[in-house]
């Protein structure tokens, strides 16, 4: 059972939030193990697990960039082989960038920031941060929509844009917080993605 | 995350670490990146044009400790090979060497791609200017 299936949805990411609320709280009243707790073993094991589902479901879903990227793995899934094999890649000019910015930035840390250093890099950091927002706003608007109104054969087109859009969120995301530690500042409210 | 020996020697003691200029005739740059978790490699070959073996190669990786690794193993296997005995290292190759656990796999098919696409782009160069535009 997909996420979606676990609220009664379509495989579409336009998600009504406050219905997803709604629902979800109304499938945690029925499940909750606590009011299953005089009932015998098998249903409370049951009771468990369509719990846990469901917390899994309301996770997936709730965030339209979570759930953009649960929709890719879950499309991949069932894709044949061959999709499936199909990584998701950054296009190579974002790869080139994210290098160079890199490189400049391992540059200025064995030089010692000084404070026109850590001005340019505190502007680099600037500059990704809106190219960030802008690819999450493009992410959850046009492109969640447009996978949403692609007939058939339109989709494998439709998800690799969404699969782009991720991959370069990502690289943005991990330049941003190697920009913030290089000038020991906090992640700006993101989850920190560190690197294993 | 407990690394091998392999790991930590190569990554205290990367191999090779530089870059040869792109336009370097001879040379082939891949420039790699995986989205998952941000790392950036950029590998490249010097072949002798004459013999077709490769005499040099250079990395910069941006990444974690196997992702280092695995390419600056790389590099290390690819002198002397010719462009087509190149073409054959595989992922699981540096997976043994190194003793990457399941988790990092991802790193050394990142250096197999990082291999192919700087072959690859070896090879365009090589092409006689004009050959690919018959085609169309």
């Amino acid at each position: 059972m997909s996420h979606f299936e676990v609220f009664g949805l379509p495989r579409r990411l336009a998600v009504d939030t406050a219905e997803l609320r709604r629902k979800f709280y109304a499938l945690s009243r029925r499940w909750h193990p606590d009011f299953h707790q005089a009932a015998p073993a098998g249903a409370q094991a049951r009771a468990l697990e369509e719990s846990a589902r469901l917390n899994a479901a309301y996770r997936a879903l709730r965030d339209p960039i979570a759930r953009v990227d649960y929709l890719v793995r879950l499309e991949e899934g069932r894709e044949t082989r061959e999709g499936a094999d199909q990584k998701p890649k950054a296009p190579p000019e974002l790869l080139a960038e994210m290098f160079e910015i890199q490189e400049a930035l391992e540059e200025a840390k064995a030089g010692g920031l000084d404070d026109a250093g850590r001005r340019g890099l505190g502007a680099d950091r600037d500059r990704l941060l809106a190219r960030l927002h802008a690819e999450e706003a493009r992410l959850t608007g046009p492109l969640s929509a447009a996978w949403d109104a692609s007939a058939a054969a339109a989709r494998p087109q439709a998800l690799a844009a969404l699969k782009q859009a991720l991959a370069t969120r990502a690289y943005l995301r991990t330049v941003i917080d190697d920009l913030n530690e290089a000038l020991g500042e906090q992640a700006d409210g993101h989850v920190t993605h560190r690197r294993h | 995350m407990a690394y091998s020996d392999k790991v930590v020697d190569h990554y205290n003691n990367p191999r090779n670490v530089g870059s040869f200029g792109k336009d370097t005739p001879g040379v082939g740059t891949g420039l790699v990146g995986a989205p998952e978790c941000g790392d950036v490699m950029k590998l490249q070959i010097k072949v002798n044009l004459e013999t077709g073996v490769i005499e040099d190669a250079k990395f910069k990786t941006f990444g974690c400790g196997s992702a280092i690794a695995s390419s600056s193993l790389a590099t290390e296997w690819l002198k002397g090979k010719s462009v087509d005995e190149a073409a054959k290292i595989k992922n699981t190759d540096i997976v043994n060497e190194l003793k990457l656990p399941p988790v990092k796999i991802h790193c050394s098919v990142l250096a197999e791609d990082a291999i192919k696409a700087a072959l690859a782009d070896y090879k365009t160069k090589q092409a006689p200017v004009g050959a690919g535009a018959t085609t169309k």
